[in-house]
């Protein structure tokens, strides 16, 4: 017998319960049907939300076992054979506030998105009479993240939105200010990019959680990293995030070729690293930091050839 | 079984991390593992590098493959974030950015062909888990580790693909091989935060603070890890992060090859114990 155990909420108490089946009634079938099918016949109470059944509205983000998923892109059997077991529990996305049961409330995330103004805003070149077009190769680049279905996948995993959601935003919502920061009709993409930045851009932990959760394949950490370079390149290199990605930039290219932990934390911080003088008397008493490399090292072997790599690449991105 | 490697030991194992670096190299031998270390490598980008210039990046990882290529050996890698840069780099060269990337390369008289896979100590252990065992002379019987994977041995799992990000098990069976008891525990698939701990140091500050208390709770002796920059940020800011939290637990944090050195009956000096910044030698 198959047994799930469902995280419950009536508006007042939290609390679970088990529903056990049938293996007949869970074989073949997807999360979404499992749970319709508790609620036909076991539990009509049970609360969740659901539309299309075919993963393109995102309506239907739960989680099992503690990882997000789409319940109508799910099979059970997927499920019980990953965690070999076919007892599992199934949650509301976490990191949104829970309304009933697996419903959860959307609010706040969409007013994030609201922010990042995810409609576009043409050119002035483009009219209503003239139209707004792109050629092919234009969507292309911009065409994995408009598969994006705002399922919360992401976000329900992001360990930074856990830890604390007040400096930053869902990662879907990156997604799309990546998204229409480079769509090639943009007319600014600053637009995009600085209310992205004021909703903690760089405070990203990298866990990577969002590109492994999302059922369309979409790497939201990925689309972050790009937003990262593509508003520092339209000048915004102010702030610890961009002086602590481009201390590692310079070690590679401009320096040695390999990181110096002693000027990195001079070129994130600057002077105000003196507040992890602890950290570094804690560290050169452990002999794990040798001031001395303050100075610099000597660049690693064959260093001058990936720098005229590195050029030679710079040369041909700009053609 | 593979033994000889082209070792990729990444920018902490030099510096901070140099322990882990002075055990792996202890415990090689005893496994009829060979590290050859790549000549001329360079720093993978940590995934910071990556956000000022992906395309410069790439060429550097593409250079750090064609070299292992040069030594006609597969890439080890001890480090859990230069293993995902390094293996990202590779996906995206075999999908069809290698020629693009190769015009670069000539410029240094390299190319990269693809011939070499990119591997970790822990993939390499799991994978030979009778043969560590077989070198176990000192089972860790009784000691209770909480086996804290860290986000970049498992996820992505299109990028990385061993086994699931969802329930692993690579890292207990090297653990249960030495004779040690793997703990469950709340946190062990969680972020230490260790990237982010320049802009979000109160968050990062929390995300130690949590796994360790987690720890703590599952009665772990000690928290053991793969990925060198967790151990760094598990273990150097662990003190600052439970002051910060009021929380007393204190638990040592070892990296994998130090773990493996104590089963293999090496002493604590050799494993470079007396680094760890929370006091380890008492495991030794």
């Amino acid at each position: 017998m198959a047994t799930l155990i469902i995280d419950r909420f009536d508006g007042k108490k939290h609390y679970e319960q088990s529903y056990v089946l049938a293996p007949a009634d869970v074989s073949g079938k997807t999360v979404l049907n499992t749970l319709l099918f508790i609620k036909q016949t076991q539990d009509p109470t049970l609360n969740f939300t659901a539309s299309c059944r075919c993963a393109i509205c995102g309506a239907c983000g739960v989680r099992v076992n503690g990882h997000a998923i789409l319940a109508c892109d799910t099979k059970m059997d997927d499920l019980i054979a990953t965690y070999g077991s076919d007892t599992m529990r199934i949650s509301p996305l976490a990191n949104f506030k829970v309304i009933s049961d697996l419903v959860v409330d959307w609010e706040p995330a969409v007013e994030n998105l609201r922010k990042i103004h995810p409609g576009m805003v043409a050119k002035p070149e483009f009219s209503m009479k003239e139209g707004c077009r792109q050629t092919q190769a234009e969507f292309d680049r911009i065409k994995k993240q408009w598969d994006c279905i705002i399922c919360g996948c992401c976000a329900s995993e992001c360990n930074k939105l856990t830890a604390d959601n007040r400096d930053y935003m869902e990662p879907f919502v990156f997604t799309h200010a990546w998204r229409v920061a480079n769509d090639s009709r943009s007319k600014d993409p600053l637009l995009h990019g600085k209310p992205a930045v004021a909703g903690g851009l760089w405070n990203c932990v990298h866990c990577q959680e969002c590109a492994n959760r999302c059922p369309k394949g979409i790497s939201s950490a990925d689309d972050i990293a790009a937003l990262r370079a593509k508003v520092m390149a339209k000048g915004m290199t102010d702030g610890v995030g961009p002086a602590h990605a481009k201390s590692f930039y310079t070690d590679l290219v401009e320096d040695s070729g390999r990181l110096n932990e002693v000027r990195l934390a001079l070129r994130t911080e600057g002077i105000s690293t003196v507040t992890r003088a602890g950290m570094a008397i804690t560290l050169m008493r452990q002999g794990k930091m040798n001031p001395l490399e303050a100075f610099g090292e000597d660049p690693v072997e064959g260093h001058a050839a990936l720098v005229k790599m590195i050029e030679a690449a710079h040369a041909a991105a700009k053609e | 079984m593979q033994t000889e490697y082209a070792f990729f030991p990444g920018c902490v194992l030099t510096q901070a991390a140099k322990e882990s670096r002075m055990a792996l190299e202890a415990v090689a031998p005893i496994l009829n593992i060979t590290l050859r270390e790549i000549p001329g490598w360079t720093c993978c980008g940590a995934s910071q590098a990556q956000d000022v210039d992906p395309l410069a990046t790439l060429v550097a990882n593409a250079r750090n493959l064609a070299l292992a290529e040069q030594m006609g050996l597969p890439v080890l890698t001890s480090c859990s974030t230069c293993l995902l840069m390094l293996r990202r780099a590779k996906a995206e060269l075999d999908g069809g950015q290698k020629d693009r990337i190769n015009t670069f390369l000539a410029k240094g008289n390299m190319a990269y062909k693809g011939e070499s896979e990119v591997t970790s100590l822990l993939w390499v252990l799991a994978q030979n888990a009778d043969a560590l065992k077989a070198k176990v002379v000192k089972p860790l019987n009784g000691m209770k580790v909480a086996a804290f994977y860290g986000c970049h041995s498992l996820r992505p799992e299109s990028a990385l693909g061993f086994e699931s990000s969802v329930n692993p098990s690579s890292f207990e069976k090297v653990v249960h091989a030495l004779g040690a008891q793997g703990v469950p525990f709340d946190k062990r698939l969680d972020c230490c935060g260790f990237h982010a701990v320049y802009p979000a140091e109160k968050s990062v500050m929390l995300m130690t603070s949590e796994i360790i208390n987690s720890a703590a709770a599952a009665g772990a002796n000690c928290v053991v890890t793969p990925c060198p920059l967790c151990q760094m940020q598990l273990d150097i800011y662990q003190d600052n992060a439970q002051e910060l939290h009021k929380s007393k637990a204190r638990v040592p944090v070892l990296h994998l090859s130090q773990l493996v050195g104590l089963a293999l009956g090496l002493p604590a000096a050799k494993l470079g114990l007396d680094y760890n910044v929370i006091d380890a030698t008492k495991l030794g």
